[in-house]
């Protein structure tokens, strides 16, 4: 009866005008941000993170979390139509969904990516309704302790699974870890690193910092190759998938849902991960899997499902332990506290209206997103033909004036395009944004509880391998350290 | 890349170090009772052992993993034009105002990216600072700098 009375409460939240305006235009916003190249969800959200400060908390999260699976269906769009895909989570979409569409299957492949992540988010959102509180009250048995050993396994995992160099992810998590000492000591207030700047006193703030990394570098970054995108002109019809399609997909978006919402409860960039790893088992479960490649609608079910479902499932860590496992959840988490509510295992119950509000947004986001996405696919090719040079000046503009609009403070634009230019040449040199931005984040959780436990403990380290919890994930930490070079040895023993 | 990649663990040495200097500063306290240094010296610490096999990686192994393209000449200009054109906005915003500002640098990087034609850029330029005006000023009751303009 509880559980049946939240789901009420949070319909009812979801369902108010101004809520659902904002559902609506977080989907539109995320569609578009996903099928513009130039300007990622993590973009985005840090973009639109400085219009929320003025909204009621569960709107604003409504609203930013709108973006974030939007950006997720708007990526397929273009994946299938132009080979590009909108966002990461959807490159493995263009293997199959384009040649679909060279095949004149366009409309199938569209409808079978909407309709299967809307399938798959349903999904990804009972499953982050159910999960979610009861990993929260797990969690309020842990102490200091725990939090730190959590915050590093997740920091470590975050590194390892970053594409490239271990060595430059674990870089950059510490580089990530020291701009999040910027600023007041959290424990005895004193000011570090801030030279005297007024700025600085409260460290770097994740908007300008996000904005710089995931909005600027990405247009620095498209300005070395600006060109015109030519556009494969094909004729979309019948969206609906025949009997065959919906027979060939559906244990692939049951499989991709599954599959998606567990990974992306894991650190990590859940979503482009789900995708992968769903696409290699539909490809390895197939009775064809040569013809994986050529256009199998399997091989878009599939990974649709997943990057929709694990969207759901990297909420979990966020809203039941306070500790966000990706950029975007880190940039969720300051949406939270700029509004003075710290999520953990508290959220749920100290805010109800909120979780359950926004558990119910997603719902109806999701429905909203199929009736938007396949009447609208028509636009969306159009607005793909607007050029680069109209369109960068504009994303660059908003970035200019969003962190502008934080606090009126010119010295943040400037924090911004620094980051920008550092954050363009990193990733030239195999240098990723995410583990630092998230590191950012973490690092005063992880420097509070690492002193808390010392100060407890008596300055002892035995209280990292006493107590069970923290005894596990230093092991899993260990693992996903030492295992890239048993991984390198094995490879070079193999060569 | 491999030159890249000595050239940044080199810099990286040396913001370790200059973090390790600066710590020195502050209170760093004892495992019993950490204090405001103890993280970023344990990080700066961290830092350099990670930069250190960075660098000794890629002299011993040489990493040499698929490197970036290589920017064209036009490329560099462009983006070194709309970096100045936004620093140029930092600077100018609070005494030309936003109205003033917003206009030169809409202008300015729809010239600096691709040239289009001067009626075009000035039409996009003043429909995008009016509309921008009319969401962050007054939709969103976001203070707005007026500078010489006043408004």
């Amino acid at each position: 009866m509880d559980f049946f009375s939240n789901v009420a409460l949070g319909f009812s939240v979801a369902l108010s005008p101004t809520n659902l305006l904002f559902c609506f235009l977080g989907a539109l916003v995320g569609t578009l941000v996903g099928v513009l190249p130039g300007l990622g969800p993590v973009g985005a959200v840090a973009f639109l993170l400085s219009l929320t400060f003025k909204m009621e908390p569960a709107t604003a999260v409504i609203m930013l979390a709108g973006i974030y699976y939007g950006a997720m269906y708007g990526g397929s769009t273009t994946s299938i139509l132009v080979n590009i895909p909108g966002e990461t989570a959807s490159v493995v979409t263009c293997l199959d969904g384009y040649r679909m569409a060279r095949q004149g299957r366009a409309g199938a492949a569209l409808g079978i990516s909407a309709f299967g992540s809307f399938i798959a988010g349903t999904f990804g959102v009972i499953g982050l309704m159910f999960l979610a509180p009861m990993l929260g009250r797990a969690a309020l048995r842990f102490g200091p302790a725990e939090y730190f050993t959590l915050t590093l396994t997740g920091l470590t995992l975050v590194a390892y699974l970053t594409q490239g160099s271990m060595t430059k992810a674990l870089i950059m998590t510490t580089l990530g870890l020291l701009a999040g000492s910027v600023g007041m000591d959290p424990i005895s207030g004193e000011e570090r690193f801030t030279y005297g700047n007024l700025t600085l006193r409260d460290g770097f703030g994740l908007v300008p910092v996000a904005m710089g990394l995931f909005g600027i570098a990405e247009v620095l970054e498209n300005l070395t190759t600006l060109g015109s995108q030519s556009i494969y002109q094909t004729e979309i019809k019948g969206l609906l998938p025949n009997l065959k399609d919906w027979k060939d997909s559906g244990w692939p978006i049951a499989r991709g849902s599954v599959i998606g919402f567990f990974l992306g409860i894991l650190p990590g960039p859940g979503p482009v991960i789900a995708s992968f790893v769903s696409y290699g088992m539909e490809k390895r479960m197939s009775r064809y899997p040569e013809k994986f490649g050529t256009g199998v609608i399997e091989g878009v079910a599939g990974p649709e499902a997943a990057n929709n479902s694990a969207t759901a499932g990297s909420f979990i860590p966020l809203l039941s332990l306070g500790i966000p496992t990706s950029a975007i959840m880190a940039l969720f988490m300051g949406a939270l506290m700029i509004h003075g509510i710290q999520p953990g295992p508290l959220f749920i119950s100290k805010y109800p209206q909120l979780f359950w509000g926004f558990i119910a947004s997603m719902y109806i986001g999701n429905a909203m997103l199929l009736v938007l996405n396949l009447p609208l696919i028509g636009i969306w090719v159009r607005l793909l033909k607007t050029p680069y040079a109209i369109l960068f000046p504009l994303i660059l503009l908003f970035c200019l004036i969003g962190v502008y609009s934080l606090n009126s403070n010119v010295v943040e634009i400037i924090i911004m395009l620094i980051f920008g230019i550092a954050g363009f040449f990193l990733r030239r040199l195999g240098f990723e944004g995410a583990p630092f931005i998230l590191a950012m984040v973490l690092g005063p959780i992880m420097e509070t509880s690492l002193r808390q436990t010392l100060l407890i403990s008596r300055g002892s380290f035995s209280v990292f391998y006493t107590r069970p919890i923290c005894a596990t994930l230093l092991v899993v930490t260990a693992a996903f350290l030492i295992w890239p070079l048993f991984r390198r040895r094995r490879n070079q023993i193999g060569e | 890349m491999k030159q890249s990649n000595v050239a940044i663990s080199l810099i990286l040495i040396g913001l370790a170090g200059f973090i390790l200097l600066q710590s020195r500063n502050l209170a760093v306290g004892s495992l019993r009772a950490p204090q405001t240094a103890f993280f970023p010296t344990t990080l700066a610490t961290l830092l350099l052992i990670f930069s250190v096999i960075l660098l000794a990686q890629t002299l011993l192994k040489g990493e040499v993993r698929r490197g970036p393209d290589n920017v064209v000449a036009e490329g560099w200009i462009r983006i070194g034009a709309t970096l100045a054109t936004m620093v140029g906005f930092a600077l100018a915003l609070e005494r030309l105002g936003f109205l003033l500002t917003t206009f030169l640098l809409m202008v300015l990087l729809l010239r600096a990216i691709e040239s289009q034609r001067w009626h075009k850029v000035v039409a996009i330029a003043l429909m995008t600072t009016l509309v921008s005006y009319a969401i962050f000023g007054w939709l969103l009751g976001i203070p707005l700098p007026g500078g010489v303009l006043g408004i």
